[in-house]
C-alpha cells in the first residue's frame, strides 16, 4: 500500500497543483474583473488587436498548401543536417558521403517540384 | 550478430534497388516526353528486389542498422510474398486502361515507394521503426488511391483513407508510447524483456496498449471493427492498386503483427508453443476479432452487385481466416498463416486481374457486365480462369485456397479450437453463394451484347495464365510452399 501512494503521490500533487492554478485564475479574474453587458466587440474574433476584416471562411489558392509542403520537407532536411554537421568530425568519411546521397534525393525531389511548376506563385 | 550501418547494406539490396528505381524513376519523368516505357523501368526494378531478397547473411538471422530491422527467415518469406504483388500490381498497371491515363513517372515512383515501405514492415524490430514503415505506407497508398484525378470515386476514397488512417495510426502511436513508458524501450527483445522480468507491470496497462496498437494493425489488415474503409478505398482505387493494397498491404500487416505480437510479447514454449507474457489475455480478443471478422466479410459481400466491392468484403472475410492461424499460439498456426497467405496472394491477385480485364472491355465492373461471358466469341478462357479463382477464394478442393484452408483448420482442430474451426467451415459454405454469383452470370445467364469478340491483350492473358496454373498445380502438388512456410518460420530473437 505504502509503494502505491508513494509511487502516486507526484501525480495527485500536478493533478491538484493544477487544479489550484487554474481554478485560482478564474476566482480571481471574476472578482477583479469588469463585469460588462455582450456587447459588438466583445463577440468579436481576437486578432491581435487589429480590427477582423472579412470572412474565415474565404477560398484561398492551393499554392498555399504546395509551398507549405515544400517548406516542411525542406525544413525536416535542417534538422537532420544540424546534428550531422556537429558531429561530421567523429562520423568520418562515411556520414560525409550519407548525408550527401540524402541531399541527393531531397535535391532530386526539389528538381522534380520545380520542373512541375510547384514553385511557380503566377 | 549485429551489424551497423555499412555491413547492414549487404542484407539490403532489394530495398536499396527500389528506392534508386523510385528516384530513377522521378528523373526519367522529368527528362523524356515518351513515358510509355516507365512501366517497364519499374517491372524490371520490382523482378530484380524479387531476386535479390535471398542475398544476405543467412545463418540464423541479423540485426541491421543497430537493431531497427532484422534480417531472418520469417522476413524473407514475407518480403518475397511483398515483392511478388508489387510485380503483379506492375504487371497489371502496364495493361491497365485506367492507369494509361494518368501520370506515368508519378504512378509507378509512388507505387515502388510504397512496396519499399511494405518490406520495411516486415523487417522492423523496433516500434519507431514499425510505426515509420507503417505510416510510410500508408501516406504512398492515399495518394495511390485517389491518383485518379478526374475520378470522383476515387477522390472520395482517397479521403476517406486517409481519415480513417490518420485516427487509427494516431491511436496506434499512443498505445506504443504506454508500451515504451512500461518497457523503458522501443526495441522489440527489450520490450520481451520488460514484460518478462518485471510482474509489476498492470496487466491492465499491457492490455489496454495492445488493443491501442491493435487499431494501427488491425486497420492495416483490415479486420473488424477496423475495416470500414476497405470496401469504398478497393472500390475507388484503380484495379491494380486495389490488387496491391489486398494482397501487400494486407500481408505486411499480417507480418508486423506477427513480430510484434509474438517475438515481442510472447515468450516460446519448448514444445513449440506461445505463452502471451504477463497472462495479458490479447489472444482470447483477437479470437472474437477474428470470428467476427470472418463472420461480416462473409454476410456483406452476399449483397454486393460491383465485383471490386463484392472482392473487397470477401478479402475481409480472408484476414479472418488467416487470423484463425494468428490466434491458435502454436508454431503449427503460424505456418497455417503463412500458407494462407500465400496462397490468398495467388487467387486474389487472378480474380483481380480478371475484373480489370473485364473493366478493360466493358468500361463496367458490375457482376452485369459478366453476363454471359462465357458463350462470347474468345471470352471462355476468361469465364474459366475467374471460375477456378472464385472457386479457390470459395476453398474447394484442387486448388490452392483449399490448401490454404486446410492447413487453417487443421491447425485450429490440432489446438482444440473446435467452435472457431466449425465457424470457419460455415462461414466457408455462406461464401460459396456469392462466389457462385458471377460464375452463374457468366455460363447461365446469356450475353447481353453477343456480337462482339472479347479481345484481351496477351500481356494480361500471359499473368492470368500464370496465376490460373499456379492455383491449379499448388493446389494438387503443395509441398513447395508448405515447406517454404514451414522453413521460415524462424524468428531471429538473440538477445546478444
Amino acid at each position: 500500500m505504502d509503494t502505491i501512494v508513494s509511487a502516486w503521490f507526484p501525480i495527485a500533487v500536478t493533478i491538484v497543483v493544477s487544479a489550484l492554478i487554474v481554478g485560482g485564475m478564474v476566482t480571481v479574474n471574476r472578482l477583479l474583473g469588469p463585469r460588462s453587458a455582450r456587447n459588438k466587440v466583445k463577440g468579436e474574433a481576437f486578432e491581435c488587436g487589429n480590427p477582423p476584416s472579412g470572412s474565415a471562411w474565404n477560398r484561398f489558392s492551393i499554392r498555399f498548401y504546395l509551398t507549405a509542403l515544400l517548406f516542411l520537407i525542406f525544413d525536416v532536411e535542417i534538422v537532420f543536417l544540424y546534428p550531422w554537421a556537429v558531429e561530421l568530425r567523429e562520423l568520418g568519411m562515411v556520414g560525409f558521403v550519407e548525408a550527401l546521397i540524402f541531399i541527393a534525393v531531397l535535391v532530386v525531389g526539389l528538381v522534380y517540384a520545380w520542373q512541375r511548376g510547384a514553385l511557380d506563385f503566377e | 550478430m549485429e551489424l551497423g550501418n555499412l555491413a547492414s547494406l549487404q542484407a539490403f539490396y532489394p530495398e536499396l534497388l527500389l528506392t534508386a528505381a523510385t528516384l530513377v524513376i522521378v528523373l526519367i519523368d522529368l527528362l523524356t516526353s515518351d513515358k510509355s516505357w516507365l512501366g517497364e523501368v519499374a517491372l524490371i526494378s520490382t523482378s530484380g528486389a524479387l531476386l535479390l531478397i535471398g542475398v544476405g547473411p543467412l545463418d540464423g538471422g541479423a540485426w541491421l542498422f543497430r537493431r531497427m530491422l532484422v534480417y531472418d527467415s520469417f522476413s524473407i518469406f514475407f518480403r518475397a510474398l511483398i515483392a511478388l504483388a508489387a510485380l503483379v500490381a506492375v504487371w497489371m498497371s502496364i495493361g491497365s486502361q485506367e492507369v494509361r491515363r494518368c501520370e506515368q513517372g508519378e504512378y509507378y515512383s509512388i507505387l515502388l515507394a510504397s512496396a519499399l515501405g511494405m518490406l520495411l514492415m516486415t523487417e522492423s524490430a523496433n516500434l519507431l521503426m514499425a510505426y515509420l514503415s507503417l505510416e510510410f505506407v500508408s501516406l504512398t497508398s492515399y495518394v495511390l488511391t485517389g491518383i485518379l484525378r478526374h475520378n470522383r470515386r476515387s477522390q472520395e476514397a482517397a479521403l476517406k483513407y486517409l481519415i480513417y488512417g490518420g485516427v487509427a495510426s494516431g491511436t496506434m502511436i499512443y498505445g506504443m508510447s504506454w508500451i515504451f513508458g512500461m518497457a523503458g524501450s522501443l526495441d522489440f527483445m527489450a520490450i520481451n524483456r520488460a514484460l518478462f522480468a518485471t510482474s509489476h507491470i498492470p496487466v491492465l496497462a499491457v492490455f489496454i496498449a495492445l488493443v491501442l496498437i491493435l487499431s494501427g494493425l488491425g486497420y492495416k489488415v483490415a479486420s473488424v471493427p477496423f475495416h470500414m474503409w476497405a470496401p469504398d478505398v478497393y472500390e475507388g482505387a484503380p484495379i491494380p492498386i486495389t490488387t496491391f493494397l489486398a494482397v501487400g498491404s494486407k500481408a505486411a500487416g499480417f507480418a508486423l503483427m506477427t513480430r510484434f505480437f509474438y517475438p515481442a510479447i510472447s515468450h516460446l514454449g519448448p514444445d513449440g508453443n506461445w505463452q502471451p507474457l504477463n497472462q495479458v489475455a490479447w489472444p482470447q480478443l483477437l479470437l472474437v476479432v477474428c470470428i467476427i471478422t470472418m463472420t461480416l466479410g462473409n454476410l456483406a459481400a452476399l449483397q454486393q452487385q460491383n465485383m471490386k466491392r463484392m472482392l473487397a468484403y470477401s478479402s475481409i472475410a480472408q484476414a479472418g481466416y488467416a487470423l484463425m492461424g494468428f490466434v491458435l499460439l502454436s508454431n503449427d498456426g503460424l505456418i497455417a498463416m503463412l500458407v494462407y497467405l500465400f496462397a490468398y496472394y495467388v487467387m486474389d491477385a487472378g480474380a483481380f486481374l480478371v475484373v480489370m480485364i473485364v473493366a478493360n472491355l466493358t468500361g463496367s465492373e458490375d457482376i452485369s457486365a459478366y453476363r454471359g461471358l462465357a458463350w462470347r466469341r474468345g471470352g471462355a478462357l476468361l469465364a474459366i480462369s475467374l471460375t477456378i479463382f472464385l472457386l479457390s477464394l470459395t476453398g474447394i478442393p484442387a486448388t490452392i485456397g483449399f490448401i490454404g484452408k486446410f492447413y487453417v483448420f487443421a491447425a485450429a482442430i490440432r489446438e482444440r479450437f473446435y467452435i472457431l474451426a466449425v465457424i470457419g467451415i460455415l462461414n466457408s459454405v455462406v461464401s460459396l453463394y456469392y462466389y457462385m454469383r458471377p460464375v452463374k452470370a457468366m455460363f447461365l445467364e446469356q450475353p447481353v451484347d453477343s456480337v462482339s469478340a472479347v479481345t484481351v491483350e496477351y500481356w494480361n492473358y500471359g499473368l492470368m495464365g500464370v496465376l490460373a496454373l499456379a492455383t491449379i498445380f499448388l493446389g494438387l502438388y503443395p509441398p513447395p510452399i508448405i515447406s517454404f512456410a514451414s522453413n521460415s518460420l524462424r524468428f531471429f530473437i538473440s538477445s546478444s
